[in-house]
């Protein structure tokens, strides 16, 4: 019986190692990523699958949206993605991924537990974690991704543009003295909100701030009320959504009257994947965010 | 009978400065002095005027309810624990060992995530539910741990342990399936106990079903001395035995489960406090309630002030604490045999 189960397994696992057979003009080749880790990823790729929507956009930023062949259910920018077949990324679906025999697995600690590296090891899936500390860290994944799925001049291209914006945004907020102190939340009920070393801090900077919450040891903090009305912020921006009504703050946090930030009417909300989602994007968070900071300078939130 | 006044005295003058210490620690940084005198402005009517709002709004109008809210929930579930050790005679019960905890999170539960209707305002529909969810829980658990007129102590425990643990279960797993955003922080909610975002307006409910059960039990505090005795002498002493039980059963659930809806399932409070009472004023109830009440709160005001302060900038459930120090606790009540009333 013991034997009899033990056989058959290894017959399965014969079965599921040969499958693949490699092509004859694939390389293997060995880059390290933003966690350390070694891969091995035979080139080229061509079938890629995204385990965070902020790589999903980021892909497609690097040139290389036509080798995704799985996106996570949250991805819905940009719109040609709604057309890929969607992937349970909280937990992770590993036979959803594997079915989907990618060469490539794009990742993020941000949203996925680097633990499950070691599963897609030992399945022989190639997987790369992306990490997002800076607005800068963006740019780098956009080329280490069009690098890695042979569309590197139109990914360097694509950051070089980018890069413009931000240095355009960066002239004009560079020289501005009053810079008002920022706190970004998350949740409104509960306070998330960032912690040391989030690509956040980088954003509010950007767009002439000072983000508050920037030397906060925890990562990903649930701030007290207390936190809130010591911090005295003046300027709160919230990852709400375009549709949120300010007033909403004050109502579920009713000490909060005297923080200046609620009693000058500066309790702003932005889209949330234009904040949470560390891609693109972030660009145009930023450029939103500075006209809330200063109305004066950036009348408009466009360009 | 003067040394329990003197001992009440002092307990109560204890309460009141351990309330007036734990406003004084928390996230933010409040001097001890500044902390009083923000009580002073609020309590005494010729009081200093004028303190700093921040500080006013942080001391008065964040923590005080908190730790008013612990004191309730504290003291609430103390005199529940004496009640359901005198119901089943045996000092090893308790609203959370005895499933009631878990049957009122389930029902708060299953409310605040809207499977329930609303049947009465919100802020009354909730401790509802889970006072149903408690009584249904600790009525099965007592059916299973009967054996004729008497309790089995080990089959109680166990069909306890075994309710908690299904309640749990369908608390937790109507939160993951509800559309509900935080669902973690609502799992730890209802499962560890929290006292977090307590405001002022959340407190008369608790305070008012909390205050009934002390008065009934104080009320009920000769019969329930008889019943510690045995159920054959209080019925010849022509005490409606059954009745009372049944009233002391639907009592807890009550009360816990209005203490419940506002602060999720904190467990062994009812096990440590009364036990520690006992051994110092023994067994008559007339003492043991009003004590366990006053030891109860402030035991989970300080609980509170270490999960608010142990890990910086984070809050911990504080039902994680009074399990740290409640189950060494039980296990060694249950170890030593100590299956008995001393005094009884």
């Amino acid at each position: 019986m013991h034997a009899a189960a033990l056989g058959a397994l290894l017959a399965l696992v014969v079965a599921v190692g040969g499958c693949p057979s490699p092509d004859a003009d694939t390389t293997v080749t060995r880059v390290t990523d933003d966690l350390g880790r070694t891969v091995e990823i035979s080139t080229p790729v061509r079938r890629v699958v995204s385990l965070a929507p902020n790589l999903t956009e980021i892909v497609h930023a690097a040139g290389a949206g036509s080798t995704l062949v799985g996106v996570t259910k949250s991805a819905d920018y940009p719109p040609a993605v709604d057309t890929l077949p969607t992937i349970s990324a909280l937990p992770v679906d590993f036979e959803a991924v594997t079915a989907r025999n990618p060469d490539l697995v794009l990742a993020t600690d941000q949203i996925n537990a680097p633990r499950d590296a070691e599963t897609f090891d030992a399945l022989d899936v190639p997987i790369y974690f992306f990490s997002f500390t800076s607005l800068d860290d963006v740019l780098n994944a956009i080329r280490t991704t069009g690098e890695l799925l042979g569309t590197a001049e139109a990914a360097a291209d694509s950051a070089r543009a980018l890069q413009k914006q931000i240095e355009a945004l960066r002239t004009r907020t560079a020289d501005v003295q009053d810079r008002p102190r920022v706190l970004v939340l998350i949740g409104d009920d509960t306070l998330y909100a960032f912690g040391q070393g989030s690509y956040i801090h980088t954003l509010v900077e950007l767009a002439g701030g000072r983000s508050i919450t920037d030397s906060l040891e925890t990562q990903a903090p649930t701030l007290s009320e207390e936190y809130v009305l010591t911090a005295k912020p003046d300027v709160i921006l919230g990852a709400w959504g375009a549709d949120y009504a300010p007033s909403r703050l004050l109502s579920l946090h009713p000490t909060w009257d005297i923080v200046p930030a609620v009693k000058n009417d500066r309790v702003y909300s932005l889209p949330q994947d234009l904040l949470l989602r560390p891609g693109p994007r972030l660009v145009d968070g930023a450029r939103r965010m500075a006209h809330r900071l200063h109305p004066a300078l950036f009348p408009s939130s466009t360009p | 009978m003067i040394r329990s006044w003197w001992l009440g005295g002092s307990l109560v003058a204890a309460l009141v400065l351990t309330m007036g210490g734990a406003v004084a620690f928390g996230s933010a940084q409040v001097g001890f002095l500044d902390a009083y005198r923000v009580l002073a402005a609020h309590l005494l009517p010729g009081g200093p005027a004028a303190v700093d709002p921040t500080l006013d709004r942080i001391v008065w109008r964040l923590r005080m309810p908190r730790v008013v809210l612990a004191c309730i929930v504290g003291g609430g579930l103390s005199i529940i624990g004496v009640a359901m050790q005198t119901l089943v005679r045996n000092p090893l019960a308790e609203p959370y060992i005895l499933g009631i905890s878990s049957g009122a999170s389930a029902g708060a539960s299953l409310f605040y995530l809207g499977f329930l209707p609303p049947l009465l305002s919100k802020a009354l529909s909730m401790p509802v539910a889970a006072f149903l969810g408690g009584l249904l829980s600790i009525t099965i658990v007592y059916v299973v741990g009967r054996e004729g007129s008497r309790v089995a102590v080990a089959r109680l425990l166990l069909a306890g342990v075994a309710m908690s643990a299904l309640m749990s279960s369908i608390t937790s797993f109507i939160t993951f399936s509800s559309p509900e955003p935080d669902k973690l922080r609502a799992v730890l909610f209802w499962l560890l106990g929290s006292l977090s975002g307590t405001r002022w307006a959340l407190l008369p409910i608790p305070a008012l079903m909390t205050a009934l059960g002390l008065g009934l039990l104080v009320f009920l505090a000769r019969p329930l001395d008889a019943m510690l005795i045995g159920e054959e002498p209080a019925q010849s002493l022509g005490m409606p035995v059954e009745r009372i039980k049944r009233g002391l059963i639907v009592l807890a659930a009550a009360v816990t489960g209005t203490l419940v809806a506002v602060s999720g399932a904190i467990g062994f409070v009812g096990l440590i406090v009364p036990h520690a009472v006992r051994l110092v004023v023994g067994v008559p109830h007339r003492r043991l309630v009003p004590l366990s009440f006053i030891v109860g709160a402030i035991f989970l005001c300080w609980a509170d002030v270490a999960a608010r302060t142990l890990l910086p900038a984070q809050e911990l459930p504080v039902g994680i604490l009074t399990a740290l120090c409640g189950v060494p606790f039980f296990l060694f009540l249950l170890r030593s045999g100590q299956y008995r009333f001393g005094g009884a």
